[in-house]
């Protein structure tokens, strides 16, 4: 059996970095004495994934770990001994419980939602009202870091939508496990649209992971 | 914009954000207004640092413990953040409540390494307290300061209201009663330093004058008022088992230096190593049960969720059932999957049943510390350890498939010559021939011997307080002599400039008058000089210069019998004769028994119920 958790990243710990998280969770496993199975071999760690990994420096309401069990546990009793394991800016607000069979959560995952909060009132003006012109173009080149290089992708396609409110900018950006449009390059080609040079100080929040349900919806990952 | 906002303006800027942003396990903030007083612990040195360190977590439980007493943390954040913080106007913050250090009562230091004390400055300063003492006024914190470099208090009496002497578990407290009574009672600042003075433990250094003689040494310490004791006795913790030790600590998010369970089996050493201060200042050895350590174990395993423990002492291999606890503590743990690791083994008491047993778990690299390189140079540091001990230790670690070895010795030692570094040389080729001894389908491939020569610095309260450090020119002369002795195949060598060490010395030995030493270092910009890329040695140099001060007195000068030192004052319960006659048997390679085998007359025997060799040996 496994278990699917939603967790927070909160904002106060959201510079700490994937690799960190993972251990955290880790550690916060061992502390609930839930019974989690073992990887095997000579340095046995606990199986647990993750449906994807959130940048340094973004926090996320609704991150998911994917935990394979040694025995059954309900959800709730999960979620209970997990938030007393957990630390305060870590905690699980859902849990549901999968056969082993269910299908491993970065292959569903098809987009992620955000919350972009603009520091600058000025500049969150300016960026908010160059979303319609960005939106009509046919390409919006921007760079995506690879592991080796920057490569200049368009990411038109990749911004599933997107609306601005306030110093707010929400938007559904595509994240699979081939492509993806992370809230960096959206800005950088907002940027450029709305003409402003200087550095822009964003707080993303991840607020979904999102899957498509058999009717092609996007629905929250975890009710797949 | 408020601190919090600026904080996270600045956060996205700096590297390593997660040193400041806290919110790990077991930190949960505590109400500020439900507790009256407020400790700000600080550690005057990076947060990594400072989360490795086992006295930060006995204390932080200790205070937080307790309905009426806060503790939250600071560390010295690192150059960039600094600047950053300068830039924006913010003070240095509290990791949990992010408060300023100049909103709490008391404001505690830990002091380490003398090489940290131009950080305390720092943090200070950037907490929005004055700097010195004298300049405090009423609604100022209280700054105290512990561990071992308080023993001698004096380079940091300008800027430190008040020390605490010895082991800190009971004094803490005390201390803290009397700074909240402060408070309510609306008492005075001077009237609470000298309230703080009448405890046990306790120094307040205003309550004191110190005289000087024309060439620069003390002609006098005298207390100024009644409170002010003539010699201030250390504090003791007499039994650990009833003692206040940690169920919970704090788990960070990023790995620190030592990231995991360590376990204090027991205080002090009975070995009597003579270049080694904490082997004076933690006497007596007092050990923790078995029980005890086993409880305190599994609570600490399911309150951290860590994967290792380390069991923690400065001569772990001298506890008296060790393969018995590390058995109960694997059979315990093995479900857990938690892994036992011995730091500090000492070569002469490495059962070889407790060696196989840890590598089970883990084939870490096994560490020795032989400290010099002759038969002769050992008896005079009293490092009770032969040739043939090492070496048989050495092979048993190799048949049991070990194959990286670490030594370590101190280069500088009183008496040493150059033989003495050649001898370095001979030992680690033994070592390796002894790798080759062993069959090559039975050994372990790929043989790693580091030898490490770190450069003495004679500490106070040892029988080497009134010994010259070898010059710089002298120890880089004999660090030459090293490397080609240590020009061995399989071998590699790890030294250190000796800058760093001619300043340790100057200030593990100095006097009141080197407080404006470090004040001036620290107005012409150092900081954080134990990281090698922010020490600036000439910098230092120049502050010595325009103080007047010439840093050889401290460093290089041979002390006279009847000199007042300036640590004179404080007690730590081992006598100024043992460690004079100590002293005169190291010049004659003389060696003192194990206090395991009779007690040496150290001093403690006089206080009655604190060492149990000494009880023993009475009846
Ligand atoms: S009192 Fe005696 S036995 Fe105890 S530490 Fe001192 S010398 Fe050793």
């Amino acid at each position: 059996m496994r278990m699917l958790a939603v967790f927070e990243k909160s904002e106060r710990i959201r510079h700490i970095g994937h690799l960190d998280i993972q251990r955290a969770v880790q550690r916060g496993l061992r502390r609930s004495g839930l019974p989690v199975a073992y990887s095997q071999g000579f340095n046995p760690h606990i199986l647990v994934t993750f449906a994807s990994a959130l940048s340094t420096g973004a926090c996320g309401k609704r991150e998911i770990m994917d935990v394979t069990m040694a025995e059954d546990v309900s959800a709730a009793e999960f979620i209970e001994r997990m938030n007393r394991a957990m630390p305060g800016e870590m905690q699980i607000s859902e849990a549901r419980a999968v056969d082993g069979k269910h299908p491993s959560l970065p292959g569903l995952l098809r987009a992620a939602r955000y919350d972009l909060l603009i520091r600058d009132p000025a500049q969150a003006e300016k960026l908010i009202s160059a979303i319609p012109s960005m939106m009509a173009r046919k390409t919006v080149p921007a760079m995506r870091k690879t592991k080796t290089a920057m490569k200049e992708t368009d990411i038109r396609p990749l911004i599933l939508s997107i609306r601005g409110e306030g110093h707010h900018i929400q938007a559904t950006l595509t994240l699979t496990e081939r492509e993806a449009c992370k809230p960096g390059m959206l800005m950088e080609a907002l940027a450029r649209e709305a003409g402003i040079q200087e550095e822009i100080r964003v707080l993303a929040r991840r607020e979904a992971l999102l899957g498509q349900d058999e009717d092609g919806r996007m629905i929250p990952l975890e009710q797949l | 914009m408020n601190n919090n906002e600026k904080l996270e303006k600045i956060l996205e800027k700096v590297q390593k954000a997660p040193r400041y942003t806290g919110g790990e396990m077991n930190t949960d903030i505590k109400g500020w207004d439900e507790c009256p007083l407020h400790f700000g612990f600080c550690f005057p040195d990076t947060y990594e640092v400072g989360m490795s360190h086992l006295g930060l977590k006995i204390l932080y439980g200790l205070i937080n413990r307790e309905a009426w007493s806060l503790c939250e943390r600071f560390f010295m954040p690192w150059t960039d953040m600094i600047e950053q913080m300068k830039e924006e106007g913010l003070p240095l913050l509290s990791i949990e409540s992010r408060r300023p250090m100049s909103d709490f009562d008391v404001v505690g230091f830990t002091l380490q390494y003398e090489m940290s004390y131009s950080n305390i400055l720092a943090m200070l300063e950037m907490g929005g307290v004055p700097v010195l003492g004298s300049d405090r006024g009423e609604t100022d914190p209280i700054v105290v300061a512990g561990g071992p470099c308080a023993y001698n208090p004096e380079p940091l009496a300008d800027f430190i209201d008040a020390f605490m002497i010895g082991d800190g578990e009971d004094v803490m407290g005390e201390l803290n009663r009397v700074i909240l009574e402060r408070k309510e009672k609306g008492l005075s600042r001077a009237e609470c330093l000298r309230a703080l003075s009448e405890l046990e433990g306790v120094y307040v250094p205003s309550l004191y004058d110190v005289e000087y003689l024309p060439d620069g040494r003390i002609a006098s310490v005298t207390p100024r008022c009644p409170e002010a004791k003539a010699s201030v006795k250390r504090r003791v913790v007499v039994d650990l088992n009833d003692t206040y030790y940690p169920e919970e600590i704090p788990v960070p998010y990023t790995e620190v230096v030592f990231d995991r369970i360590m376990l204090e089996i027991m205080r002090g050493c009975t070995r009597g190593c003579r270049f080694c201060q904490a082997g004076m200042l933690y006497r007596p050895v007092r050990e923790r049960s078995m029980e005890k350590l086993i409880d305190l174990a599994e609570k600490l395993e399911k309150a951290t969720g860590y994967e290792e423990i380390s069991l923690s002492s400065l001569s772990s291999g001298d506890y008296s059932c060790l393969p018995e606890l590390i058995r109960e503590l694997m059979r315990r743990m093995k479900d857990k999957r938690v892994s036992i690791s011995l730091p500090s083994l000492r070569i002469d008491s490495v059962l070889k049943e407790s060696l196989e047993e840890t590598q089970q778990v883990r084939k870490t690299s096994l560490t020795f510390a032989p400290e010099a390189g002759t038969q002769r140079l050992r008896d005079v540091i009293n490092k009770g350890v032969t040739e043939e001990d090492l070496l048989e230790k050495v092979r048993d670690a190799f048949e049991g498939g070990w194959n990286s070895v670490k030594l370590y010795f101190m280069d500088g030692l009183p008496t040493e010559t150059d033989a003495d570094l050649e001898g370095i040389g001979d030992l680690a080729r033994k070592v390796v021939s002894e790798y080759f001894k062993v069959p090559k389908d039975q050994r372990a491939r790929g043989l790693r011997v580091t030898v490490s020569a770190s450069t003495f610095v004679p500490k106070p309260f040892t029988p080497f307080q009134w010994a010259a450090q070898d010059t710089i020119d002298e120890i880089q002369r004999k660090q030459g002599v090293l490397r080609h002795a240590l020009n061995v195949k399989g071998v590699t060598f790890n030294w250190h400039e000796p800058y760093l060490s001619f300043l340790e010395a100057c200030f593990a030995r100095g006097d009141r008058r080197l407080g404006k030493v470090l004040h001036q270092a620290y107005r012409k910009g150092c900081i954080l000089d134990g990281w090698s890329e922010t020490f600036r040695f000439d910098a230092w140099m120049d502050a010595f210069r325009e103080c007047g001060l010439d840093p050889a007195f401290y460093a290089n000068r041979v002390r006279e019998k009847d000199e007042i030192l300036p640590w004179d004052h404080i007690d730590s319960g081992i006598t100024k004769q043992f460690l004079w006659h100590e002293k005169e048997k190291s010049e004659q390679a003389l060696t003192t028994r194990d206090c395991r085998q009779g007690c040496n007359g150290c001093g403690l025997q006089r206080w009655k119920g604190v060492c149990a060799y000494a009880d023993a040996g009475r009846v």
